[in-house]
């Protein structure tokens, strides 16, 4: 059998299918959010189905302030490995792609062709009488270096004028050269890659930051919840205890099956511990300090501690299980708490804890009038009380960990 | 023609600096791992031995040191990661010509390479 040469009419056709290929491929990669993964199919496309020796991505790495070859695919030998090389600001592809009077040198190609460096380097010849001008020297440059890299093209990816990555090309199987739609299409993928490289960033950034606000918030409140103990002197250390017995509390009964808590519940009762006497601050000190009993009229004010908490946290809009927790932690499952004498189910759960975590550690410490119990009268107390003063299954839970020796 | 032997577990690294140096008049001989290299060494007496630090089997340090206790002072270049600065030490203490960090510039491989083997090449 004869091999005719193809007509024009069948490269055309190969042509065209080629370009609905890549063009269905990139919009497969659009739902990719990985720039890794995205450049590394961009790059198995590029040598597989367009038939290209190699192929290679310099990516732009903040944390070595350089670009390095991060991605690559091809024949042995040709392929420069991955993670290998890097190329600092002053490389000369680097400076090419950077440098606003080089780079319009490139803007009606997409790209750095070899083939062209010539043309260009006997163009700025002519332009430039006086020779040995920068470019001609930075043209030089540039073809000795991807030589080395044994690259034919070079297609810059930017956003926003910053070069985020070049697309490095070996020659095709086949020998010819690159076509200007080819060129085009590399610098479209080049820029799906940019794109993803940028969110990428932009996502990391947004979860530092995002990291960095919860910590300053968690920060926050805690600071918040030690004022109170600046004003109240036996409460020092109180709010930090009660939160760390509540969250024991808790954590003990998810772990024997008696509530499915959350991650988020375990944060709310955190910062519901740390601000449960938060209210304390409107409570004249003349009552906090009194050594000895509180007339009715001044345990009246102290009980108001609860309710004016949740209204001097109210602009921080925290979420109901906290405001429920700092409210409601001196109701009693018989109903003779405050502020709403509330019952057994009624309480909210983060109230029935921080309640038990409270009493105990109000029972174990030294007041102005009296001696702390010890741990073995509190315990004892505590478990006296449960469906009285405290919820069965909070109890239950409490005890258990006094078991296992946590508390 | 000066001989150059490339030690690295990675098969591209190999592949790509045999292209490489070959294209600039090196005959370079490529061992895959420590125990390969040890033997080449003797066997094929290269001029000048780059070393990566990073290998599985038997690093790169554990190769120089094995080397300078057998009395043997083959000129060697160490291939390091970044941020080694003990490990660097530490094989600057048994000798060597020079290291050079991955990820690395091209060029400066190439100078540092051609600088050691020198008139060597054809």
């Amino acid at each position: 059998m004869i091999n005719r040469p193809k007509t024009k009419d069948q490269i055309k056709v190969t042509q065209i299918n080629f370009k609905k290929e890549l063009e269905a491929a990139s919009k497969s990669m659009i739902m990719i959010h990985d720039p890794k993964l995205l450049i590394k199919l961009i790059i198995r496309m590029i040598v597989r189905k367009l038939g290209i020796k190699h192929a290679g991505m310099v990516i732009y790495e903040a944390d070595q302030d350089a670009y390095v070859l991060g991605i690559s695919r091809g024949e042995p030998g040709l392929k420069i490995p991955q993670g290998f090389t890097r190329f600092d600001k002053e490389s000369p592809i680097i400076k090419f792609f950077v440098t606003k009077e080089y780079k319009a040198l490139t803007v009606s190609r997409n790209a750095i062709v070899s083939d062209d460096i010539n043309r260009l380097i006997w163009r700025e010849g002519v332009l430039d009488k006086t020779g040995g001008n920068g470019i001609r020297k930075l043209l030089h440059d540039v073809d000795e270096q991807m030589r080395m890299l044994n690259t034919t093209a070079c297609v810059p990816a930017y956003y926003r004028h910053k070069l985020l990555a070049i697309l490095l090309l070996g020659e095709k199987n086949d020998g010819t050269k690159f076509e200007q739609d080819e060129l085009d299409f590399f610098a479209a993928l080049a820029s799906d890659a940019a794109m993803a490289i940028r969110n990428a960033q932009l996502f990391k950034g947004l979860e530092a930051e995002a990291l960095r606000n919860r910590q300053l918030f968690l920060r926050t409140i805690l600071v918040l919840g030690s004022t109170i103990e600046a004003k109240d002197s036996y409460t020092r250390g109180h709010t930090e205890r009660v939160t760390k017995y509540a969250l024991a509390i808790a954590h003990q009964m998810k772990d024997n099956g008696s509530f499915e808590f959350d991650e988020q519940f375990f944060e709310n009762l955190y910062i519901a511990g740390m601000l449960h006497d938060i209210g304390k601050i409107g409570v004249p000190e003349a009552i906090l300090n009194k050594k000895g009993r509180l007339t009715v009229e001044e345990y009246e004010t102290m009980k108001l501690h609860t309710t004016k908490g949740v209204d001097i946290v109210e602009p921080l809009k925290l979420p109901q299980v906290v405001l429920d927790g700092i409210k409601y932690h001196h109701e009693t499952f018989i109903g003779s708490g405050y502020p709403q004498k509330l019952k057994a189910e009624q309480i909210p759960i983060s109230a029935a804890i921080i309640s038990v975590a409270d009493c105990l550690d109000a029972m174990t410490t030294d007041r102005p009038y009296r001696r702390g119990l010890t741990k073995e009268e509190a315990i004892a107390e505590i478990k006296n009380n449960a469906g009285i003063q405290f919820r069965p299954d909070v109890v239950k839970a409490f005890i258990e960990l006094c078991e296992k020796g946590i508390v | 023609m000066a001989k150059l032997l490339v030690v690295d577990d990675e098969q591209d690294i190999r592949d790509f600096a045999k292209s490489f140096f070959q294209k600039r008049n090196i005959n370079v001989i490529t061992a895959s791992g420590g125990a390969e290299a040890l033997e080449l060494i003797e066997k094929e007496k290269p001029d000048l031995v780059l070393l990566d630090i990073h290998m599985e089997e038997m690093s790169g340090v554990e190769v120089l040191k094995q080397l300078r206790q057998n009395k043997n002072d083959i000129k060697v270049i160490m291939v390091t990661g970044v941020e080694e600065e003990s490990i660097v030490n530490e094989a600057n203490s048994w000798g060597i010509r020079g290291y050079i960090h991955k990820p690395l510039v091209l060029e400066e491989l190439e100078k540092i390479v051609i600088g050691e083997l020198g008139t060597k090449r054809s």
